[in-house]
């Protein structure tokens, strides 16, 4: 199975390449006022609005530093209630990929309340990188603000 | 990257070789580590001491070095660089298919034409052609050697009748045994190599390998002889010209009844 590899901080994350769309440049995002910390902002994705959302704030309280290496993964998923969505990805380092099997990732033994996205991890030489998922990424109020934000944009849209 | 510092002895080679730990800082970045040139060092760039070489043959191989070049990314933004992409990804997505038809585009004369790349093996030079006696009037020229084998070598122009728009056949009979061979001429010898028999074409310029989508052929006009139609499968437009795109099947198979 393929994984994107990505960073948050100095750690290494992954997530399936099956939800990336595609990983494209840091551009410039249409701020969100008022939105909760990790949304970044809205672009326009081919026609199409998407919520970035800043894996660097979400986890480290601190917005993801602006470099080439810095980029978006576009995803897409079904959510709990069944719909599809899509959703930016603002993720350090995300240069690389990782060809593991699916056995090869292990429960770590610690679970986060807070951070249910957080899977389980595969170890290699260079250390440990977790499994990121993707369709538990957003908290619920979030999720409910952002499906929010992007109806009203696709309606003016259209 | 150049090669900063030189090292004096095989010691301090040994020394410099990267451990584990150290190819594992690469792989973990901190925006602010220095680039370790080891392959200026003890890579083939420097004196190929390193023990991973062994294993990866060339620097390029070796994560250590694809880890330095990825370090190249953690540069800041160029101005205006967010602004230009989401720019750049507000516009629909233009899907090309992928080019299925490989040809050869070259020129007789003043006819551009074109033959499937796997219909040739190489392009040659112009060299010494020597004649064959009493096979003046047919396709075969003469026999040229190329690396070190004898191939028959055929006139394109005289099977697709275009004799009369290129030389006059008394400047041939004057050029034939040695062709005029000039630092600035474009002529090449394709050599092709079709159902096993290989063979010699002489052409005025071969412009390359042109990749098409096979909706890009058109039906060739009405208008062009008969004669290089039975061997014209269509035709192409390439910059600003139109390329005659010969069937290969067809043309190889008179070459080389013609020939035997």
């Amino acid at each position: 199975m393929l994984f994107l590899l990505f960073q948050i901080g100095h750690d290494r994350y992954a997530l399936d390449a099956r939800h990336a769309v595609e990983v494209i440049p840091f551009l410039a995002l249409k701020k969100i006022p008022q939105a909760p910390r990790g949304v970044a902002g809205l672009f326009n994705y081919r026609g199409r609005p998407i919520p970035a959302v800043d894996l660097c704030e979400l986890a480290l309280e601190r917005p993801a530093r602006e470099l080439l290496s810095t980029r978006i993964i576009v995803v897409h998923f079904t959510d709990d209630a069944g719909s599809a969505q899509w959703l930016g990805l603002i993720a350090e380092r995300a240069t690389g990929t990782l060809r593991r099997d699916e056995k090869e990732f292990v429960e770590p033994g610690v679970k986060v309340g807070g951070a249910p996205y957080l899977g389980p991890v595969v170890m290699d030489a260079q250390g440990v990188i977790q499994l990121l998922h993707v369709q538990h990424l957003l908290a619920h109020n979030l999720r409910e603000l952002l499906l929010a934000e992007t109806r009203v944009l696709t309606h003016e849209a259209d | 990257m150049k090669k900063e510092r030189p090292v004096s002895s095989q010691q301090s080679a040994v020394s410099r070789e990267p451990t584990t730990a150290q190819a594992a800082d690469y792989g973990l970045l901190t925006a602010d580590s220095p680039i370790h040139d080891c392959w200026n060092i003890i890579g083939v760039e420097g004196n190929a001491t390193c023990r991973e070489l062994v294993k990866f043959i060339h620097c390029r191989n070796c994560p250590v070095y694809s880890a330095a070049g990825l370090q190249l990314l953690d540069r800041p933004l160029p101005a205006d660089y967010r602004r230009e992409r989401a720019a750049h990804y507000a516009q629909e997505k233009k899907i090309t298919q992928p080019a299925r038809l490989s040809v050869v585009i070259f020129r007789l004369a003043h006819e551009w034409l074109a033959l499937p790349t796997n219909a040739f093996v190489e392009v040659a030079e112009r060299r010494a052609m020597h004649s064959l006696p009493h096979r003046r009037r047919g396709l075969a020229l003469g026999l040229v050697n190329v690396r070190g084998e004898l191939l028959i070598c055929a006139s394109l122009a005289r099977l697709l009748g275009m004799e009369e728009k290129t030389e006059t056949p008394k400047a041939e009979s004057r050029n034939i045994s040695v062709l005029p061979i000039s630092a600035f001429s474009f002529s090449r010898l394709l050599v092709a190599s079709w159902d096993g028999q290989r063979l010699a074409l002489p052409v005025d310029e071969v412009h390359g390998i042109q990749r098409f989508q096979k909706d890009e052929l058109k039906d060739p006009p009405a208008t062009v002889a008969k004669s290089t139609l039975t061997y014209t499968r269509g035709v192409f437009a390439w910059r600003d010209r139109t390329v005659g795109f010969l069937e290969a099947d067809a043309l190889f198979a008179a070459l080389n009844r013609t020939l035997s």
